[in-house]
């Protein structure tokens, strides 16, 4: 085995770990502080991705700058569904919270659909898409490194908040006992409503990587939300502090059973269900 | 400019007509007009609703407009077949158009064969031969008289893909593709094909698509295809691979001399993007072919859907009803035996010029073949046909 190939493969892993990490952790908010399961969280991931698009065709604004736009613009809209739909079932079976989110999926990729159709689009005008700084025959891209540096800063930011701010200490309590919570006078409410607008946030700004690096379609969060399906349940349902290690595992483990089997690229979803089938079973064990 | 609008105003009239009729004959299309290949299948209706207009502006089908009914098939085999089964069983149609995707038509080869309708298909491309152990459409259909293929097989693909990567003067060629029915026997046979032509395969790397639950990453199948230094990139995928493809061949430093992308369709946007000049594609139409056929299909499109045919799905959309009008006016009558007679002897209209249904290598009706195919070359925003020759808009140019 060719040891640069080697190389680029540990470097690619990492580098890609920062967007799982950046997608995964918001939908471990969602778990972790509200118990709620989002299978709409691909969508907003996919919104972001769209807005990007679309403030650049519109406005010339590149993806870089509007960052600072749908930020603010998926918290909100994160915000509205929650208030809208989210808080009606907190308290239903699990069952009816899936189908809700479930629903909620389906309708904003189908006014995806509707909107920008089902062409795949492209942020064509940018310079950065491919350039890679070469290094001992290793490339490092330019956009999977910021992606990568964006992430990290996002998600450490993150952790920060959830231990040091009142904010992030009321989201925890929540998380811990929701009447608890309420009884020391927590606002349980709006505890959740700001986590789960800042989990659409967080899959926002990823979803203005991913236009970045690929095409937006209705579909394109589809492929994310089952890799961070995957990194939460590695991490512990519910445990944001562990997703940085799951993701960073999840993606260099793919990275390298990509490169280093034939066709391995085909296996990448293989790695992941294999990831998850053995810490399950690891934890199974543990608790027997 | 009071032209179009009468041309467009006649044109929904009659598209109207024929959409809202519950009288006349009926046409069962299936299209994936939602999910990752909603571009294709939303092209195809556009295509569709062109030729719907014009026929029954011309009169319709046996004194009636013309009447089509779009199922969805999201590209997926599961709802591919309901969508048909709904269309035999409570839609009555006697006559299916449409088609995409080798997976949705292997899954409706059972059905197909319970109900035989005449079907007039415009997808679904993997013939099967040549490949041991698996059966592909025209091995399994190809005999039926009720089955009318339009598309190119995918022999036609790769045989028109191997000549023009002959033409480049490439000595070795990495090959990667997708791995589902579409890209799997496609690069099977692309291998095959190249060698015989005297053409080293370094590498046949599979990936898994963004239409299929990739996330886009690609850089362990592209590095392992510039390990090999070929001359050539030969890659097989979908539309919504283009964007991540091209951005981390040229990441990863990655100079070929072409770059040969082979996916049904193109983002329309992509031109402009720097990673697209010198790269290559294979193509069934463009709006800037200059036959006359082409030159009116390009300007009534415009008109009607106020955009560019990009995806060449359009033209065969428009191709494939057309040719059910001429049959069933030309039969007199929807009786199949007759109508199969008059799609089997007759000659039909479409953008890409005249056409009619010969054998294949097993198929008894096969519509285009290579001679469908162009090569065009982004070069500085601009897709320029550069293969055939006898077609070409301006000369190859390498990336390096």
């Amino acid at each position: 085995m060719d040891t640069t190939l080697l190389v680029q493969a540990l470097v690619s892993g990492v580098l890609a770990a920062g967007l799982y990490a950046l997608v995964s952790v918001g939908l471990a908010l969602a778990i972790g502080v509200i118990g709620i399961v989002n299978f709409a969280h691909g969508e907003f991931f996919m919104v972001g991705a769209f807005l990007a698009y679309q403030l650049f065709v519109t406005f010339g604004i590149d993806p870089v700058w509007s960052l600072f736009i749908v930020a603010p613009a998926l918290f909100a809209l994160g915000a509205i569904i929650y208030t809208s739909t989210i808080r009606f079932v907190l308290k239903a079976p699990e069952l009816n919270q899936m189908l809700l989110t479930f629903g909620i999926g389906i309708i904003l990729q189908n006014l995806a659909l509707l909107i920008w159709g089902g062409d795949p689009r492209t942020i064509a005008g940018i310079t950065y898409r491919g350039i890679g700084y070469q290094i001992g025959g290793v490339s490092i891209g330019l956009v999977p490194l910021a992606s990568f540096v964006v992430s990290l800063v996002l998600v450490l930011g993150l952790y920060w908040m959830l231990a040091r701010t009142p904010l992030g200490r009321a989201m925890r309590a929540v998380a811990q006992n929701r009447t608890g919570a309420a009884l020391v006078g927590l606002e349980v409410n709006r505890v959740y409503l700001v986590a789960f607008a800042l989990s659409a946030l967080l899959a926002g700004i990823g979803g203005v990587m991913i236009a970045v690096i690929q095409s937006p379609t209705p579909v394109v969060g589809f492929a994310f939300t089952l890799k961070a399906f995957a990194i939460v349940v590695v991490a512990g349902l519910g445990n944001i502090r562990g997703i940085l290690f799951a993701a960073l595992f999840v993606a260099v483990a793919e990275s390298l059973v990509a490169t280093l089997v034939p066709n391995g690229d085909t296996l990448r979803n293989a790695v992941f269900f294999a990831i998850i089938f053995a810490v399950l079973i690891r934890r199974s064990w543990r608790t027997a | 400019m009071i032209k179009t609008a009468r041309f467009l105003t006649s044109l929904a009239l009659a598209g109207l007509l024929g959409l809202a009729s519950a009288q006349g004959v009926s046409i069962g299309i299936l299209s994936p007009l939602t999910g990752g290949s909603a571009g294709t299948g939303q092209a195809q209706r556009a295509g569709f609703e062109l030729a719907l207009a014009e026929i029954n502006a011309a009169g319709g089908v046996l004194g009636e407009p013309l009447r089509i009914i779009i199922e969805d098939t999201q590209a997926n085999p599961a709802v591919g077949l309901a969508a048909f089964e709904k269309l035999m069983t409570e839609d009555d149609v006697e006559f299916i158009a449409g088609g995409f995707s080798s997976g949705v038509t292997l899954a409706l080869v059972e059905s197909f064969r319970t109900f035989q309708p005449i079907v007039m298909w415009i997808g679904g491309a993997v013939s099967g031969i040549g490949i041991d152990g698996f059966d592909g459409i025209e091995e399994l259909i190809g005999e039926e008289d009720w089955f009318f293929h339009i598309h190119p097989w995918d022999y036609h693909n790769v045989g028109a893909a191997t000549a023009f990567a002959a033409q480049t003067g490439s000595e070795t060629v990495a090959l990667l593709h997708e791995d589902s029915a579409f890209g799997g026997p496609g690069s099977a046979g692309a291998q095959a094909l190249l060698e015989e032509a005297g053409m080293t395969v370094t590498l046949r790397e599979a990936f898994t698509s963004t239409l299929l639950g990739g996330t886009g990453d690609f850089r362990a199948a592209i590095s392992k295809a510039a390990a090999t230094n070929a001359d050539m990139l030969y890659w097989i995928g979908y539309d919504s691979d283009v964007v991540p493809l091209s951005g981390q061949i040229r990441e990863l430093n990655f100079r070929p001399q072409h770059i040969f992308g082979a996916p049904p369709g193109w983002p329309t946007e992509f031109a402009a993007a720097p990673e697209a000049q010198c790269v290559t594609g294979l193509i069934g139409f463009m709006p800037n072919l200059t036959n006359p056929e082409a030159i009116a299909f390009t300007r009534d499109y415009r008109a009607m859907h106020g955009v560019d045919p990009d995806n060449y799905m359009a033209a065969l959309a428009y191709a494939n009803l057309w040719a059910y009008a001429d049959a069933i006016n030309a039969a007199g009558s929807t009786d199949q035996d007759a109508v199969i007679a008059e799609l089997e002897a007759g000659t039909f209209r479409s953008p890409i010029g005249d056409w009619s249904f010969e054998p294949s290598v097993i198929a008894k009706h096969q519509g285009f073949g290579e001679d469908l195919w162009l090569v065009f070359q982004y070069q500085n925003g601009v897709r320029e046909i550069v293969w055939p020759i006898e077609k070409a808009t301006a000369p190859l140019v390498s990336c390096r």
